[in-house]
């Protein structure tokens, strides 16, 4: 059984089709990009994924399971905004995620926090929209999780603290688990994937091994997207 | 995990209401206090200022709860926030039971801290004895006691507030499903559905009056009140409340479970 199996996937915003037939097979233990340029349809992907919008038609089974209750379970998603309660403490937030996900783990995060240099007792308005990022960075990658979803890690960052993202990424997901990773900044996470996804218009154009994909192009992946999609 | 969705809705609310509970109680004691200062002129303006302020707190318990409770759902269920709401392990049920009953239990410590205030600001045996000698005179002729009109009034607000609450949700709740003027559509369909409610409850009375005389007497011009009708009236009317609230609760959730569609 694949851990994401994406079947024949299509999604309207009234008549607009913003995801068509999209069929897309995660197994475990792979770090995969999901790649396109802006607006292609890598979000909303992510958030039918995530429960956080509805499918018009096809299937999405996470371990041979609907989403629902127990895909939550499983998955660890980092959405592009910032999305915790402003009126908590970093400490009341660390607390709330132990109380709701069984795989959280709140030493680890607490340790992560600390190796950031982030205030537990500090409340999050009183944060910086960098550094909201960064905890909730830490409390996604503090689970135990099978899939990883993290959508644009890297947007609106500085390169020297996307290396660091990227290494905290790589240091911390769990053993035999997957990660996906939505972005467009190419070259700064072509290093660590395995597979890749170029979605454009809403469509799968390419799902493909990385060095396979390299070796047939002789090229980098950033490279072969630049020529696919040039404008 | 509607137990823990629960304690953080209701510490989420107790943050922010805590300090409008903390200034009607304070006033209601500063009102309670002047009244043994004297009895000056400046004394008294003082006095009609504070009483005022007062006044204003009574109401802002109550639309400040309803109000929040409203933005906290939407928030919650459908702006920034959701997107961890949505991705916690726990059913679209219990995020919609936790909200509803979070509001609950606030719209009701909401009703005891105005007690609370009436009772320091206003109690005194000759203000008591006035109450109830007006429910009294209210009740004489009605077959009925001071305590049992008390306890329909108390009930049948309470209702009346759980009815406008839960318009409110459904409101949301089905605005939030539109792909645009979500906001505009929430508060058109909430105010559709409290409108609705309310004619239906009129209706269901009516229907009732065709096979009660005494109660449809009540309709016409009929000076004297049956006492047994009214009772009756009232009990009627609540049960049709608690109808109207479960059935508009179930469509919510219906419309939430079918899933959401987050900006």
């Amino acid at each position: 059984m694949e851990l994401l199996e994406i079947k024949n996937l299509c999604k309207k915003f009234e008549s607009k089709e913003v995801l068509t037939d999209v069929n897309i097979t995660i197994p475990k233990g792979k770090i995969v990009g999901l790649l396109g340029k802006n607006g292609a349809g890598k979000s909303t992907l992510i958030k039918i994924i995530n429960d956080l919008l509805t499918k018009t038609s096809g299937e999405v089974l996470v371990n041979g399971k609907e989403i629902g209750v127990e895909s939550k379970k499983v998955i660890s998603y980092l959405p592009e905004r910032t999305y915790l309660n402003k009126q908590m403490k970093v400490s009341e937030v660390v607390s709330f995620f132990e109380d709701f996900y069984e795989d959280f783990n709140s030493k680890k995060a607490k340790k992560l926090l600390k190796d950031l240099d982030l205030n537990i007792n500090q409340k999050l308005s009183k944060m910086s929209k960098g550094m909201q990022e960064k905890v909730q960075l830490v409390l996604v990658m503090s689970r135990n999780a099978d899939l990883y979803i993290l959508d644009e890690p890297l947007g609106g960052v500085d390169p020297a603290t996307r290396d660091y993202i990227l290494d905290t990424i790589l240091s911390n997901f769990s053993e035999g688990a997957s990660v996906i990773i939505s972005t467009h900044l190419i070259s700064d996470i072509e290093r660590i994937l395995d597979e890749i996804v170029f979605i454009d218009k809403g469509r799968v154009v390419l799902q493909s091994d990385a060095d396979k994909l390299r070796t047939k192009e002789n090229a980098s992946i950033d490279e072969i997207f630049r020529r696919m999609f040039k404008c | 995990m509607l137990k823990k969705l629960l304690k953080y809705d209701l510490k989420y609310m107790i943050k922010n209401m805590i300090v409008f509970y903390a200034l009607l109680i304070f006033f209601a004691l500063l009102y309670r206090v002047l009244g043994y200062a004297g009895s000056s002129v400046i004394l008294s303006f003082v006095k009609g200022i504070v009483n005022g302020i007062l006044i204003g707190l009574f109401i802002n318990v109550i639309i400040n709860t309803l109000i929040r409770s409203w933005l906290r759902f939407r928030d919650s269920l459908y702006k920034d926030e959701s997107y961890l709401t949505h991705t916690l392990p726990v059913t679209k049920n219990d995020l919609y039971n936790s909200k509803f009953l979070e509001a609950m239990l606030f719209l009701l410590l909401g009703f005891i801290i105005i007690l609370l205030g009436l009772f320091i600001a206003y109690y005194s045996k000759s203000n008591w004895d006035f109450v109830v000698g007006t429910i009294k005179k209210l009740t004489y002729g009605l077959d009925t006691s001071v305590l049992e009109i008390f306890i329909c009034f108390i009930v049948v607000t309470f209702l009346e507030l759980f009815n406008t609450l839960q318009a409110g949700f459904l409101g949301i709740v089905l605005g939030y499903r539109k792909n645009n003027n979500k906001l505009i559509l929430s508060v058109m369909f909430g105010f559709l559905g409290y409108t609705f409610t309310q004619g239906l409850l009129l209706l269901l009375i009516y229907i009732i009056g065709l096979f009660n005389s005494s109660i449809m007497a009540m309709f016409g011009n009929q000076v004297q009140v049956d006492g047994g009708a009214l009772r009756l009236l009232a009990y009627l009317s609540m049960g049709i409340y608690v109808l109207i609230i479960a059935g508009m609760n179930i469509l919510s959730r219906k419309v939430l479970n079918k899933g959401v569609n987050v900006e």
